[in-house]
């Protein structure tokens, strides 16, 4: 796997032989894009952070994964820790940043360890003296959205901030702040070093009904049927959900790129892969989803914390079998509002799975509702 | 800047949010969560409005960009609206439709269109029962005009959001009750509440008590900023001085007399402006701060020890409570009424001073205290047609006031009151302009000096407690610091009439100095009753009696 690559300290002597601007040059040469599913080109943000005339600068590592079925940072963390720390300390230095930051997920704690030896490794050998402080986050969901992250760090509510202004203006502290994913910063020593470094590959996390399930290191546009034959399920595989917020398709042979994908009001996200076989209720599954979000939405905005929670009463409702045809339309829109006029990303993406299953699936639905019907029936 | 709202175009300044720019043009774009001068939050969603590319954004925090094209009622801009509204409004349902509350949401739900709400109400949170300030989270939305108030203007933090998702709620910290954290009883999370879920306690149903007891005798004493701001309870234009027909309304509630806290003032002057020149003279307990304000002091007993320590506060009692003790001393004793019959009640626009009435050093002479908003509450009680009453008058002694107890309502007025008062006492001159336009105005905090017989008295004066705290951290550089907790002093205190908007204040304001002007006397130590009152009972200024009866101490609070 080119992710597993051992930079040996090689890249940062690299960087410092470059110089900072030609550093960021070669990054932006190499193409390298953001992993965290927003596919922001990863030169073009430090460029603008290093073109702040702020005196304090600060990077941050986004390893808060909180995304249901996603799994590649912690397989990076874990294989890989020092290919990581190298790229945040280059990054620290393209950028000229004062501190950098791991926000950790609070769930991986045990990787802490493995982090700080692998600092202490990469800094003795390489002599850099950027600060890296590890800040393990409280088990939010939505701290991995990079503006509730500088909230955390800065030891307030783990909320959304109003963008603008965006973090690469006024960030942590109010400072121009670089926020990364570790899948990001992991390649950024391999992208400096090596000249058959991919741009495409990408790490799938493949779960659900599948008998192999686990990280697939595959180029963008591979098809879908592909990475779930790699997967080897038992029983035909009905639907592949991306993850809780990209929404959901019925198994097909679309390529796995993030425009194909768009095509089906879905997103690719982080390259999360949920297979669900025909074995599962996707009312059951959605539900399951919603409560996710109802337990995980922030409480800032009207429209993701009374609307999340009003979406699992209703799909409970549904589950139970006590609801009618009404409430499907009113399960839509309000899916469709909160997807419209949430906040931040958590919101405005909790709903794209039960849009996409009323879509897809709405049949599973109303026969739910319709038992309710004929039970009622028998029981006069 | 050129932008196209509802396809018309307008020309618009930069630095505008879309909001302004629409209220500017006459466009009415409903919200909850946004507060004037302070920072959009964007909680609400309600301000939503389309872009040209079918996005919905939210007007309060958004910029217009040049070209850009906005429709603030397509069809989609008002489902999402109306959604939005319905997910607030299952606690509310009942209370909305049926009592039509002059509430920002409930208005909200008329202007949608909104007649029934498909969900449950769910919220079963205790309501918090405060001695001034009674929150009920049942009915609360969320949306954070009391947390931004308590935590951007008063720099108190005695509430905040606690939990997440939809148990997402506002409380004082590990989920205490207001009573035991420091919460200074202001009020203005009240005036900031678009929903009431954040009301006075009341104390309107023990006053009907004992305005039906017989026996009782129950003097009433209303606030100087009471009569420029109750006429807009009924309807009337804000800054209509109604102090004529508010006295003739409460003697037809059944108040046996009514005494004007003003009268109250004059006397804080003289103790307070004689206390200053004391100092002056030991040169000693600089800066002296006034003591008006009960959520100022409740604020300074909490966070500020080493004023205590220092002996920099004023040992003067607040005007109502002055006026309540001699009410149960001098006055009692002059009507022949056994004190323990004498029941006062006091109207005021606070709801700190219902704190301070319990304050046990006190031995309050103040038995109840009223919000403006409740005396209205009040006349409305007894049917009395408020509007087309005829000038009534203050009863004799302690309803006689000068000028400067007039404008004790507005910030800065206690400070140019006692400057006029303390320049005349200390030089023996007559002061040739009686204002002080330093002391005027509605800026955070405002400073000047005045020469008083060849000692400079550096003069500051600070409204709204975050701007306290900028002005205590530089107190050493003045000599006599005026402090009132609510921004624009007690014209917009915690208990006026609903709801706050600037103009409206300033309006308050205005007529109030016009009060000050028209009167004849305009200092307090001029006032023939307060002289009289010495003579007859008090001896002077700071004597042995004036100290038991008018002035108090403070202790120490925890900061938590």
């Amino acid at each position: 796997m080119q992710i597993l690559r051992k930079p040996l300290q090689r890249a940062y002597r690299k960087a410092i032989k470059l110089g900072s601007k030609a550093t960021i040059d070669l990054i932006k040469k190499k193409g390298l894009s953001g992993r965290g599913g927003a596919n922001f080109p990863t030169g073009s943000k430090w460029e603008m952070v290093s073109k702040e005339k702020d005196s304090e600068k600060y990077l941050i590592c986004n390893a808060d994964e909180g995304e249901p079925g996603t799994f590649k940072d912690k397989f990076i963390i874990e294989k890989n820790p020092e290919a990581l720390i190298e790229g945040i300390l280059i990054a620290a230095y393209a950028i000229k940043a004062k501190k950098a930051f791991i926000y950790l997920r609070g769930e991986y704690d045990y990787l802490e360890s493995k982090l700080k030896k692998a600092i202490t490794k990469i800094k003795n050998r390489t002599g850099s003296e950027t600060p890296i402080e590890i800040v393990i986050g409280a088990g939010a969901y939505i701290c991995g959205d990079e503006t509730a992250i500088l909230e955390s760090i800065e030891g307030k509510r783990g909320q959304a901030r109003t963008k603008p202004p965006f973090p690469t203006v006024r960030g942590l502290y109010s400072k121009p702040t670089v926020i990364n994913n570790v899948e990001t910063l992991a390649n950024v020593p391999l992208a400096m070093l090596y000249d058959d470094w991919n741009k495409n590959l990408r790490l799938y996390s493949l779960s659900g009904n599948v008998t192999r399930p686990g990280v697939y290191e595959l180029p963008l546009g591979t098809p879908l049927c592909d990475l779930i034959k790699l997967g080897r399920p038992k029983n035909p595989i009905k639907a592949v959900f991306f993850g809780c917020f990209g929404g959901c398709i019925p198994h097909c042979d679309i390529p796995l790129h993030p425009d194909a994908i768009c095509g089906k009001e879905c997103m690719l996200g982080s390259c999360t892969i949920i297979a669900v076989d025909e074995k599962q209720s996707i009312v059951d599954l959605v539900t399951n989803i919603a409560k996710f979000y109802e337990f995980e939405s922030c409480g800032k905005c009207t429209p993701c914390r009374e609307g999340t929670y009003r979406i699992l009463n209703i799909l409970e409702n549904i589950s139970m079998k006590n609801a009618d045809m009404k409430d499907l339309d009113t399960l839509k829109e309000l899916a469709e509002v909160i997807k419209e006029t949430s906040f931040c990303g958590l919101g405005q993406t909790s709903t794209n799975h039960l849009l996409n299953a009323l879509k897809y699936f709405r049949s599973e639905f109303e026969e739910r509702v319709k038992e309710k019907k004929t039970r009622k029936r028998t029981a006069r | 800047m050129n932008i196209k709202i509802n396809n018309k175009k307008i020309e618009c300044e930069e630095g505008k949010t879309i909001l302004q720019v629409c209220k500017d043009n006459g466009i009415n774009i409903p919200t909850l969560c946004y507060q004037e001068n302070l920072e959009p939050e964007a909680r609400c969603r309600l301000c939503i409005v389309e872009t040209k590319d079918g996005k919905l954004i939210t007007s309060c925090s958004s910029y217009p960009k040049e070209g850009m094209e906005i429709k603030t009622n397509s069809e989609k801009v008002k489902r999402a609206r109306k959604v939005n509204a319905e997910l607030l409004m299952p606690e509310h349902m009942d209370k909305c439709f049926r009592e039509n509350k002059n509430h920002d949401l409930c208005r909200l739900i008329h202007e949608l269109g909104i007649r029934e709400v498909r969900f449950d109400p769910k919220k079963k949170y205790k309501v918090d029962l405060g001695a001034s300030v009674i929150r009920d989270d049942n009915l609360c939305i969320n949306c954070g005009r009391c947390v931004a108030v308590c935590d951007k203007i008063q720099s108190t933090w005695a509430i905040d959001f606690a939990q997440r998702a939809h148990h997402e709620h506002v409380t004082p910290y590990s989920e205490k009750n207001l009573n035991d954290v420091a919460c200074i009883k202001c009020g203005q999370c009240i005036a900031a509440c678009p929903v009431g879920a954040i009301s006075e306690r009341e104390h309107l149903q023990e006053v009907l008590k004992v305005l039906k007891d017989k026996k009782k005798h129950v003097v009433v004493q209303t606030a100087p900023s009471i009569r420029a701001s109750l006429g807009e309870e009924f309807d009337l234009p804000p800054g209509t001085l109604v102090t004529g027909k508010m006295v003739a309304a409460l003697r037809r509630c059944g108040f046996d007399k009514v005494f004007d806290t003003n009268f109250g003032a004059d006397l804080t002057i003289m103790e307070e402006g004689s206390e200053l020149l004391k100092r002056i003279k030991e040169n000693k307990g600089f800066p002296m701060i006034t003591t008006c304000c009960p959520a100022w002091i409740k604020f300074m007993e909490h966070f500020y020890h080493d004023l205590i320590k220092n002996k920099n506060m004023s040992s003067c009692k607040s005007p109502h409570e002055m006026l309540g003790s001699l009410i149960k001393t001098y006055y009692a004793k002059k009507a022949n009424i056994p004190k323990e019959d004498i029941i006062v009640v006091s109207i005021m626009p606070c709801t700190a001073k219902k704190f301070e009435s319990t304050r046990p050093e006190l031995k309050s002479g103040v038995d109840y205290v009223l919000t403006t908003r409740e005396t209205a509450r009040l006349i409305e009680h007894f049917n009395i047609d408020f509007k087309n009453l005829s000038d009534e008058d203050f009863d004799p002694v302690l309803g006689m006031s000068t000028g400067a107890a007039a404008i004790f309502g507005a910030t800065g007025g206690v400070m140019e009151a006692a400057l006029r008062t303390a320049y005349e006492l200390a030089t023996g001159k007559e002061l040739k302009s009686v204002d002080f336009k330093e002391t005027r105005g509605l800026d955070g905090i405002k400073t000047g000096k005045v020469d008083l017989d060849g000692k400079k008295i550096r003069f500051a004066v600070a409204n709204g407690l975050k701007n306290a705290r900028e002005l205590l951290k530089e107190k050493d550089k003045f000599d006599f610091i005026e402090i009132m907790a609510c921004p624009g002093g007690c014209i917009s205190g915690g208990g006026q009439p609903l709801p706050y908007e600037k103009e409206k204040i300033k309006k308050r304001i205005e007529a109030i100095y016009e009060e000050d002007k028209r009167l004849p006397l305009r200092k307090s130590h001029e006032n023939p009753m307060i002289k009289q009152i010495y003579e007859e009972f008090l001896g002077k200024p700071l004597s042995k009696k004036s100290e038991k009866l008018l002035h108090t101490r403070y202790f120490k609070r925890s900061p938590f």
